[in-house]
Parts: structure tokens; C-alpha cells; sequence
């Protein structure tokens, strides 16, 4: 549905991004994350033909970015990170005049604006100055407007930055109705934990430069050199130390906040084969479990390797 | 709906009515606009009442009106001079600073469609002004002194004038990012378009051989201005004077002696008698005597000129708007 090749985008000597390349296929949330800087705003606006590549293309649902920006533009909604709003409209007028942006017909208008401010549950407040609204519900809103024309894909930048925590929660809800309504979103964020729970699929850019991407799990996998393991025991830990330090498995072990946690290369039957060992020895385990490394030390790896 | 009603009625329209008229700014210009027409107008009234009494024949009626349309047509060209900029300077500039723009190129909207709208949307407004100041113009009528077509000639050159600013401002605001940078330059061309070209007719005159066979004529760039052509409309003749001089350096033309006869200034130019033919003739009546636009109406001129001002501003700034230009006048400048 999105694919993006080879692409730079170079400001005077800078280059912003450097020969991305990824693929989005229809009907996932691709996550893009990045440090400050690294490029995901420019990219998500090439990909909304808001912005030319030096060189390289890109594709939405087949139609280039650069030569069929009319068609690109009936295809995607688009949620910039900063954004306003009209004075002197209220949210049903602010709807009903992108949707008529978008030529839909009046009475076709006023069926998708009530669609779409159910959708957000922002219904009750249709008649409110859409200047007047909160943060959240400003977002909640430029989301409605993006989807006024019932595009196959959404370009989100930092859909949920600046929002309350319940807030956040609820575009997140309504991303993962929009993913069952089949539209295809690509969400820049900087709040990793919730993109974990919410894509399918990531990409991780820094200095313009993508550093990994595909689906989350892979990436976190991939990038992902040990395992790690948090072991409760009751009585020695030192004991525990000393029996899982000489393992060839283990990479490192130390004691952690009143358990121990330990790195290590191998698979679940090493996990099993370090229980064992320490079983065997007497020590009394209370807790054994595989800790996920997650998206952040995923991004924290991708990204510290190309400062380094 | 078909091309032309697209074109004329685009969602922006719709959008800039409801959320200009919503704003206590809009009463408020409309209040003061007809303050100060009608009672500066009715100041001058008074004075020249004042300065005509005593004189009740129908000839000083008659006159009188003719001052205060002139005035009246002076003084409307002046304010809308004043509100034009402020209605259009911010129309593309405060679309960026409210970052609202962006929401608009993803839609199916072309550039075009959204100048053409925020200028339909602001020249509504300046209709709307001209229409209600109607009125006190109606009252020049019991003076008598100006005819109908005076009036909708005075109203037509007031209304482009008002356009031309209207669309100067907009390539303006597509050009600076910064509102407040797009209204100075809107109220800097605005000057110029008033003052500077009737002040270029007073500094750069044509010059005029005196053995020429036809009358002369002020510079073709003192017509963009509407100052001239109003004043020309209102009072039935060309400004005495303005915009040429002699070789021999005797401005004017007001008085000329020549070898073999004299010619002398009337109210309907200048008359020469005697001496030999093809000697010099003043300008008379409202047609441009000589240079491009010979045999047209002053105010005819003026329209012309300025329509061509406004298909190039509505030309430059359907260019600098889109953020991805189709066509680019230079080199590429990453």
C-alpha cells in the first residue's frame, strides 16, 4: 500500500533523510520512530506530496507521490504534528467544510460528519467552537477531518503527543478501529510503549537514516543480541550469583532491585536449562520469567548504534 | 454544478462569509466606513455651503455637487485603500500562522481555487461597502451637477481599484509568511498605486513639443492610479495641467502665446486661433488625448491597466503558493 524507495531529502547541506527505503502492506499500522530530527515529520510529509525528494520515489497505493499528488491526496488523511484550527466554526461546520474541500455532495456531508463525530465521540459537542476545545479533543477532531473523505490511508504525525494519559488510551481505541475498518496508518510517535501495543509493524530512523524495519517483533528480535531473564529466589541470592555465573550461557548476571536478572544467548530450552542448574543446586527459585526487552531497547540499540 | 459555479462558489467562500461575518470585526469596519463617508461628507457639505452662501442660483447647486462628488468618490477610494489590505494582506500568510495551510493542500483543492476564493471572499466584503455607501452618494443627485453614468463609471474605477488592491494584497501574503510583513507591503503598494503614480505624473511628465499637432497627455503609468480617472469622471474634464510640460519649460499649457496666433485655456481646453495649422491643442474632455491609450476614457484606461495588474498577482501567487511547484522559474533550491 506504501512503499518508499530509496529516497533523500537533502536542505541545503543536510541531509534530512538518506536513501529510506521501507514498505507498508495494506491494512497495518506501521509505527516510525525516531529520535527528534530524524526525519520522520519529512517523510510523512513527502508521503502526503507536501514536500518533493531530492531523489528517490514514493508510492501510495500505487500512485506516486511526486507525479499524481491529486490522486495521492483522495487516497490519504493527513494529521500533521502541529496543526490549528478555524476561528468562528463550530466542530460540525469545521467537519462539513473539509468534507465539501473533499467535493462531497451536502447531503452526503452531513451523514459522514455524524459518522465521524460518533466515531471519535465527540457527538455532543458538534455545536462547540472548535477553537474552544481542549488539546485532546483537537486532536480527536483534526483525526475526524482527516478522515472526512473515507481515505485507505492514514498518515498520523504524532497523533498523540501532548495528550493526557486517558487520552491517549482513546486514540489509541480509535486507531485500532480504524485498523478493523481496513485503512492502512502509518503513526510517527515518540511514546514507544503504546506503538508496541498498537502496530503491527516499525520502522526506526535516525539522522535520516532508516535503521531498522518490518514487523515489531522482528525488529525487536533482531535487534536483541541476549536474552534476559528475572529470577526471584528465596534465601542466598548470593548463592544464586554463584551458581549462575559460571554458566556458559550466561552473558552477565547481577542483582537487581531484590531479584536477580540475567543475560544470556540461547533459546527457551537454555532458559529451562539454567532453571535446572539452579534447581539442582538448592536454591529455591520463587520467580522465573523471560523479561521483554520491548521497543524501547529496541530503539535505544538502533539508535545509540548509529551515534556510536 | 458546472465549471463556473465551482469556480465562483468553493467551499473557502462559504467558509470566509461565515467566519468573517461571525467577528465584531466586520460591523465595526462597516460603521466606520459609513461614519467617516457620511460625516466627513457632511463636513464638506457645510463648508461649502458656508463658502457659498449668498449664491443660490442653480449653477452654484450644480457646482457644489460636483465638489462633493468629487470629494465623496476621493474619500471612498481613500478608505478602501485602508480596509483592502487589511482584508487580503492576511488571507494566505495567516492560513500558515494559524498552520491550518497544510490541512488545505491535502485536499483536492487546487491553489488557485483557494486564492480565488479568499479573494471573492474579501472583494464580497468591499461590494458590500460600495453598495451601502449608495446612499450618501445619492445625495449629490439633489445638487444636481453628476449624472447616473458618472456615478457607475466613479463606482466601477473605486471597485477595480479596490480589486486590484485586494488581489496585490493576496500575492503579498502568498509571498511573506508573516501577516504583518504581507500587510506592509500591501499598504506600501497601496500608496503607490494612489500617491506614487499621480505623484510620478507630477515629477515625470510627458514632455510636449509645442508645434505638436495633438494635445498631450500625462504619463500612461499615472492611469493605473485611480485618482486621475475619478477625477476626470467627476468633473467632466481633464486635470488642468497635470502630468506634461512644455520643452520650453512652460507647464501646464493653462496659457500659450505662440508666433502668429495664441491659444488660451477653457473649460473645455485649450483653444488656439490664429497662426499657423497644426499648432498645439490642449486636452479636452475625458478622452486621452494622445500616447497608448489615445481616443480611450480616462477611467477606461485605468481599468484596463489595472485588470492586467491583477492577472499578474493572481498569476504570482497561484505560483508561490502550492508547496510543491509544478513550475519552477529558477534552479532547484534545496
Amino acid at each position: 500500500m506504501i512503499a518508499v524507495e530509496d529516497v533523500t531529502k537533502v536542505y541545503g547541506r543536510r541531509a534530512a533523510l538518506d536513501h529510506v527505503t521501507f514498505e507498508v502492506p495494506e491494512r497495518e499500522i506501521f509505527g516510525f520512530v525516531g529520535p527528534n530530527g530524524a526525519g520522520k515529520t519529512t517523510t510523512l510529509r513527502i508521503l502526503a506530496a507536501l514536500l518533493e525528494p531530492t531523489s528517490g520515489k514514493a508510492f501510495i497505493a500505487g500512485c506516486d507521490v511526486t507525479a499524481q499528488r491529486t490522486r495521492v491526496h483522495e487516497k490519504i488523511g493527513y494529521m500533521p504534528d502541529f496543526f490549528g484550527v478555524y476561528d468562528q466554526l463550530t466542530l460540525e461546520e469545521y467537519l462539513d467544510f473539509y468534507a465539501a474541500c473533499y467535493r462531497q455532495p451536502k447531503a452526503r456531508r452531513r451523514k459522514v460528519v455524524d459518522e465521524l463525530l460518533a466515531l471519535v465521540g465527540m457527538t455532543e459537542r458538534r455545536n462547540q467552537q472548535v477553537d474552544t476545545l481542549s488539546r485532546g479533543l483537537k486532536q480527536r477532531a483534526c483525526l475526524a477531518r482527516a478522515l472526512v473523505h473515507d481515505p485507505a490511508v492514514l498518515l498520523l504525525d504524532e497523533p498523540a503527543s501532548g495528550l493526557d494519559p486517558r487520552a491517549r488510551v482513546e486514540m489509541r481505541e480509535i486507531l485500532k478501529e480504524l485498523q478493523g475498518m481496513g485503512k492502512t496508518i502509518v503513526i510517527s510517535s515518540h511514546i514507544l510503549p503504546e506503538l508496541t501495543d498498537l502496530c503491527t509493524m516499525i520502522g526506526i530512523i535516525d539522522h535520516g537514516r532508516m535503521r531498522a524495519t518490518g514487523p515489531v517483533k522482528d525488529v525487536i528480535a533482531g535487534l536483541s543480541t541476549a536474552r534476559r531473564l528475572r529470577i526471584g529466589v528465596l534465601g542466598d541470592r548470593e548463592a544464586a550469583l554463584a551458581v549462575l555465573q559460571p554458566l556458559p550461557p550466561i552473558r552477565h548476571v547481577a542483582a537487581v532491585n531484590g531479584s536477580i536478572e540475567a543475560e544470556y544467548d540461547g533459546d527457551e530450552s537454555t532458559a529451562a536449562a539454567i532453571l535446572a542448574a539452579l534447581t539442582s543446586s538448592g536454591i529455591k527459585v520463587s520467580s522465573f520469567a523471560a523479561v521483554d526487552d520491548g521497543l524501547e531497547d529496541a530503539f535505544m540499540k538502533a539508535t545509540s548504534e548509529s551515534v556510536g | 454544478m458546472n465549471a463556473v459555479a465551482t469556480a465562483l462558489w468553493n467551499p473557502i467562500v462559504a467558509k470566509e462569509y461565515r467566519t468573517r461575518m461571525r467577528t465584531w470585526r466586520s460591523p465595526v469596519a462597516i460603521t466606520v466606513y459609513i461614519v467617516l463617508l457620511g460625516g466627513i461628507g457632511w463636513a464638506v457639505f457645510s463648508a461649502l455651503s458656508f463658502s457659498q452662501s449668498g449664491s443660490v442660483n442653480q449653477s452654484g447647486n450644480g457646482g457644489m455637487g460636483t465638489q462633493m462628488f468629487t470629494f465623496l468618490v476621493l474619500l471612498q477610494v481613500a478608505l478602501l485603500a485602508f480596509i483592502t489590505p487589511a482584508l487580503t494582506a492576511g488571507a494566505i500568510s495567516g492560513e500558515r500562522e494559524r498552520q491550518t495551510i497544510d490541512l488545505l493542500f491535502v485536499t483536492p483543492i487546487a491553489p488557485f481555487s483557494i486564492i480565488w476564493g479568499k479573494l471573492l471572499a474579501s472583494m464580497s466584503f468591499i461590494v458590500l461597502l460600495l453598495v451601502i455607501s449608495v446612499p450618501i452618494f445619492s445625495l449629490v443627485f439633489l445638487f444636481g451637477g453628476i449624472e447616473l453614468d458618472q456615478v457607475a463609471e466613479c463606482f466601477l474605477v473605486t471597485a477595480v481599484t479596490a480589486m486590484t488592491l485586494g488581489f496585490l494584497g493576496v500575492a503579498f501574503s502568498s509571498l511573506f509568511r508573516r501577516t504583518l510583513a504581507a500587510t506592509v507591503a500591501s499598504y506600501g503598494a497601496a500608496f503607490v498605486l494612489l500617491v506614487g503614480t499621480l505623484g510620478y505624473g507630477l515629477l515625470f511628465p510627458t514632455s510636449v513639443d509645442p508645434n505638436a499637432t495633438s494635445a498631450p497627455a500625462p504619463p500612461a503609468i499615472t492611469f493605473i492610479g485611480p485618482a486621475i480617472p475619478l477625477l476626470t469622471i467627476a468633473t467632466g474634464q481633464p486635470v488642468s495641467g497635470y502630468g506634461y510640460r512644455f520643452d520650453g519649460g512652460n507647464n501646464g499649457g493653462q496659457f500659450l502665446t505662440t508666433s502668429g496666433g495664441s491659444c488660451f485655456s477653457t473649460g473645455n481646453g485649450t483653444v488656439c486661433k490664429g497662426g499657423p495649422a497644426g499648432i498645439f491643442q490642449g486636452p479636452a474632455g475625458t478622452t486621452i488625448p494622445s500616447g497608448l491609450f489615445k481616443n480611450w476614457q480616462y477611467w477606461q484606461a485605468s481599468v484596463v491597466m489595472q485588470l492586467v495588474l491583477c492577472a499578474i498577482a493572481l498569476v504570482f501567487a497561484a505560483y508561490l503558493l502550492p508547496p510543491v511547484r509544478r513550475i519552477r522559474l529558477g534552479p532547484r533550491v534545496e
